[in-house]
């Protein structure tokens, strides 16, 4: 008797965590940053190891961030390429920040926040300011 | 004698105890670095879980240890605060339900956890946040943090759970073979 009782509660508790599972994918559909249609300007601006600032004023129709900083004049950068993360940068204009051989890495800011999301995840919107940011790890 | 007897026998439980110790934090961090290439499927939940099962109080060191250890090969940042409370709360559920044996128990318990890993870890953000301009601006900077990783807290609360269900039963028999596990 005690069993069937300790059983239900497990597909209780089992069916719980499906739910849970589902309210959390509606959660991420609602409320995830998306990206907007059209023109946007926006300003990238990357700050190195000697801390000298570059901007680059950008006009895109970009989506996510990668493709704006693809259509930056000037701007280059590369990285190692996941398929759940995408593009993980750890060179920017040349100057390397790779965690595990430079402890330092590129700070993404997003309007002065830090940004939640992968370049190609990142939406872009109008008037964004972006700063790309040398740091050393603590 | 006899007082001799039983310094000799505590010193033994004591090297045995860290023995344990030290083993529990390898354990941890080879399964962690060994996974690493799959994003959010970890077994320190599942050793944690066993590991409080088994060897009770010594988790309370291993714990710390294994935190320490990932701060000094990562660098001590904000997700470090978050394993300080993330990792022994796993083992606080884990001793408040010691007495369960159901296999589906445990995985719901580390699919849970997995599934709130994010969360728990966007606590920080609210605090700064918050210290910094406000409760609601700190409450908004969790939340959009939480969001944004909740793909990958799906992933690991169906990963924990899938792992719990496979391993639980074939490791918990081989750990009872481990001598003083009887």
């Amino acid at each position: 008797m005690e069993n069937k009782s300790g059983n239900k509660k497990l597909i209780i508790g089992l069916i719980a965590l499906v739910v849970v599972i589902g309210a959390f994918a509606i959660i991420y559909n609602v409320f995830r940053a998306k990206p907007t249609e059209g023109s946007k300007s926006i300003t990238i601006n990357v700050v190195n190891s000697r801390e000298e600032t570059t901007s680059y004023s950008v006009k895109t129709d970009a989506e996510y961030l990668r493709q704006a900083m693809e259509e930056a004049e000037g701007l280059t950068f590369s990285g190692t390429e996941s398929e759940e993360y995408g593009m993980m940068v750890d060179t920017v204009n040349g100057e390397r920040a790779d965690y595990s051989l430079d402890n330092a890495y590129w700070n993404f800011l997003v309007n002065g926040e830090y940004g939640n999301y992968g370049i190609d995840k990142q939406p872009v919107n109008d008037g964004d300011e972006y700063s790309i940011v040398y740091t050393p790890a603590e | 004698m006899q007082e001799q007897r039983k310094i000799k026998r505590h010193v033994e439980i004591r090297i045995l105890d860290l023995t344990l110790m030290g083993m529990m934090v390898a354990v941890m961090e080879v399964s962690k670095l060994a996974l690493s290439f799959l994003p959010n499927i970890e077994l320190v939940s599942f050793w944690i879980i066993l590991f409080t099962l088994f060897f009770r109080w010594r988790v309370l060191f291993a714990i710390p240890a294994f935190v320490l250890v990932e701060g000094l090969l990562y660098g001590i940042n904000l997700w470090w605060i978050s394993y300080l409370y993330a990792w022994p709360l796993l083992a606080l559920a884990a001793w408040l339900f010691r007495r369960q044996e159901s296999v589906l128990f445990w995985s719901i318990l580390s699919g849970s956890f997995g599934l709130l890993f994010g969360m728990l870890f966007a606590i920080p953000y609210v605090v700064i946040g918050a210290a910094g301009n406000g409760l609601r601006s700190g409450l908004y900077a969790g939340f959009t943090w939480w969001v944004a990783g909740i793909p990958y807290d799906i992933a690991h609360g169906i990963g924990n759970f899938v792992l719990m269900l496979v391993l639980y039963k074939p490791v918990r028999e081989a750990m009872k073979r481990l001598p003083g596990m009887r």
